[in-house]
């Protein structure tokens, strides 16, 4: 009897991924729109009106969207939040830089080198705290001291997550600057990139920790030090409530 | 019971009693504790909130049985022979926590003491005092005086 297991099990993550990246530069084809028409300088036809159609993989847009928001923000948490991330590193952004690749549940993502601390097998025991949100696992005791461990997959697929990839998890990133870590499922190779590479982002939309997709290497680029500082800033806890994380996902 | 010693008001010496709960260790102020009970059997109260087991007889004293799984949010387990009744005093009141075992007393340095995680959206992680690395494990410190809101505090001096 011939089964079809294998194509369909080989097809799926990889539509999965696609769909998740295509929602992402989705996201950040509407910012660009938006960010065109403000100026009311139309570059060309000017065609996206309103929500455009989902996947959009390789438009040729222009590699950088300049955050430029010179408007003193209002004192909501999330602007607040929103208005120091692009100056936190903005030299990386500009420049040829280095970044990990890492998976979290099938999806392939990167970050800064940059950004990073250490990365910790997870063969040490997470101890979890009673009354946090789920997207905190719990305290990773290491070397430098204990680590806050978060549940990676919860804020950049929650959409997706089933409790299965808790029990799936392998490493532990540490993020520099903070004693926060990143529980993820694999860690893989780091690679070096332009910044034409990268289809950036702004700060403005609905997942502040996203810098921007890698179209060559089919991943999303993380800012370590947005995500950071939601969650240092408490937004996390009043986003996610009981359900994880919808607004910022 | 003394509760510091040597290093002076820098950084004192604390001394914890530890306890088990869903396999994890909390640790809370020795001087609040005023002693450690065998489980024995509680009578409940109608009416009573949920996080009230009942009440015990403790040398003609009646004293409220706090279910601390409960209040800490974890599921309920059934009554073993370890299992205890932490008899405390807080918020001027004397009240019993049922844990599920009781471990030791530690002696942990305030310098040693980590502030918790403050992410938590739950009533009950204002209960976390802090956290503390001791024999290769994490220690769970509890603030007593917050596991009841005011209003609680006042509901319980009730029974």
């Amino acid at each position: 009897m011939s089964k079809s297991r294998l194509p369909v099990q080989e097809f799926v993550p990889e539509q999965t991924i696609q769909h998740y990246l295509d929602a992402l530069l989705q996201d950040a084809t509407e910012e660009l729109a938006r960010v065109e028409t403000e100026p009311a300088v139309q570059l060309e036809a000017a065609p996206v009106a309103e929500p455009p159609p989902a996947p959009i993989l390789r438009v040729a847009l222009p590699p950088v969207i300049e955050p430029a928001l010179a408007e003193p923000v209002l004192e909501t948490a999330e602007q607040e939040l929103v208005a120091p991330a692009p100056a936190i590193n903005p030299v990386w952004r500009e420049q040829s830089f280095e970044a990990l690749l890492f998976d979290v549940g099938g999806l392939k993502l990167a970050v800064p080198l940059v950004s990073l601390g250490t990365i910790y097998p997870l063969d040490s025991e997470i101890t979890p705290l009673f009354g946090q949100p789920d997207w905190f696992l719990g305290i990773m005791p290491t070397q430098a001291g204990n680590l806050k461990v978060l549940d990676t997959a919860r804020w950049v697929m929650p959409e997706r997550y089933s409790d299965d990839l808790k029990e799936r998890l392998s490493f532990v990133i540490s993020v520099e600057g903070y004693d926060w870590g990143m529980a993820v499922h694999g860690v893989h190779e780091s690679i070096r990139l332009q910044p034409e590479q990268v289809k950036w982002r702004s700060q403005e939309g609905k997942r502040p920790w996203l810098a921007g997709t890698v179209i060559d290497h089919m991943c999303a680029l993380l800012d370590v030090s947005a995500l950071a500082s939601l969650i240092v800033k408490g937004v996390a806890s009043q986003a996610s409530g009981n359900a994880p994380t919808p607004a910022l996902g | 019971m003394k509760n510091n010693s040597g290093q002076g008001a820098e950084d004192p010496i604390l001394q914890w009693v530890t306890f088990r709960l869903d396999n994890e260790t909390y640790g809370i102020n020795v001087m609040q504790v005023q002693e450690v009970l065998r489980h024995t059997e509680i009578a409940p109260v109608p009416g009573a909130p949920s996080y009230v087991l009942g009440i015990i007889n403790l040398r003609g004293n009646v004293v409220t049985v706090i279910d601390t799984r409960q209040r800490f949010g974890l599921t309920p387990a059934p009554i073993t022979d370890n299992t205890r009744i932490v008899i405390i005093e807080a918020d001027k009141q004397v009240v019993g926590i049922m844990v599920d075992s009781v471990a030791e007393v530690v002696y942990l340095r305030q310098s040693e003491i980590e502030t918790a995680p403050n992410v938590g959206t739950d009533e009950s992680a204002k209960f976390i005092q802090g956290v503390c690395n001791k024999n290769d494990e994490l220690l769970i410190l509890v603030d007593l005086e917050k596991m009841m809101t005011e209003d609680e505090w006042a509901e319980l001096s009730g029974f």
